[in-house]
């Protein structure tokens, strides 16, 4: 017989992204974790946003050129001296 | 002179070849408005140029110059600096594209399916008071502290305001991936 969780259901969800982020106090992080260890419904769906964070933050960090801004901004530095 | 030159030469050998990194973030701090993000640029490189003497050489260069350009972002910037707060309230409501799709595809793999250009757009396309945090938080990867002290808004609003700008990307994302035949 496994233990009940302590946190019911949607205490759990409504911290996914602080569980995810680390952004949970110690006591809270617990909590959710051993939520996730024994609840079947709320485990497929923090691994889900898991996915969604993870896509997101992998297409790194947005890199852009423009060649009308590199001339703008020699300009106004040699305009400041 | 040769002083001056030596200023230009070393704030361009260590500070401009950030530009393009800066143009990405004020792009999409800007919510894709170009001109707007080439001004946020220009700004923030020449506050960074007359502080330059402030900037410990040896120190992450990089960093001191994206803190620059939120900050000059947000306090120069922003479009809704002006309005009050808004209602915290979200008619897409908090539904979960986990909740639709879990039967045919728990695991999230359509995301990887998706082209840069539309989750760019995605980000693009959300309200400036969540697209902030979201781009501040998982392209910047700042804290839930660091952006409340950038934003000047409690950590509870933050936590609040990525969740939400964070469910509504997801179901643009899941959006974008049915029209495109990603999901059937």
């Amino acid at each position: 017989m496994s233990a009940p969780p302590e946190i019911p259901c949607d205490e759990a969800v409504r911290r996914v992204y602080e569980f995810l982020d680390s952004e949970l106090d110690a006591t809270w992080q617990e909590r959710v974790r051993r939520h996730l260890e024994v609840c079947r419904r709320c485990y497929p769906l923090f691994n889900f946003e898991r996915a969604f964070l993870e896509h997101i933050r992998s297409r790194g960090h947005p890199v852009e050129r423009s060649e009308e801004l590199v001339t703008r901004i020699r300009a106004a530095l040699d305009e400041t001296g | 002179m040769s002083e001056d030159r030596d200023k230009v030469a070393r704030f361009e050998a260590e500070a401009l070849v950030h530009l393009d990194s800066l143009f990405g973030l004020a792009l999409r701090l800007a919510g894709g408005e170009k001109a707007r993000a080439e001004d946020l640029v220009q700004e923030a490189i020449l506050k960074a140029y007359r502080a330059w003497a402030d900037f410990r050489p040896g120190t992450n260069c990089r960093a001191w110059l994206m803190t620059i350009l939120r900050n000059t972002f947000i306090n120069e910037f922003r479009s809704d600096q002006r309005r009050p707060t808004p209602v915290e309230f979200d008619e897409v409501g908090d539904r979960s594209v986990f909740a639709e799709i879990q039967g045919i595809d728990p695991e999230g793999r359509f995301f990887d399916r998706l082209i840069d250009e539309e989750v760019i757009r995605a980000v693009d396309e959300l309200p400036e008071e969540f697209r902030i945090p979201v781009v501040l938080s998982d392209l910047e990867g700042l804290s839930y502290q660091e952006i409340a002290d950038a934003l000047q808004i409690p950590v509870g609003t933050v936590k609040s305001r990525l969740f939400r700008g964070r469910k509504r990307l997801q179901a643009r994302l899941y959006e974008y991936a049915r029209e495109m035949g990603y999901i059937r």
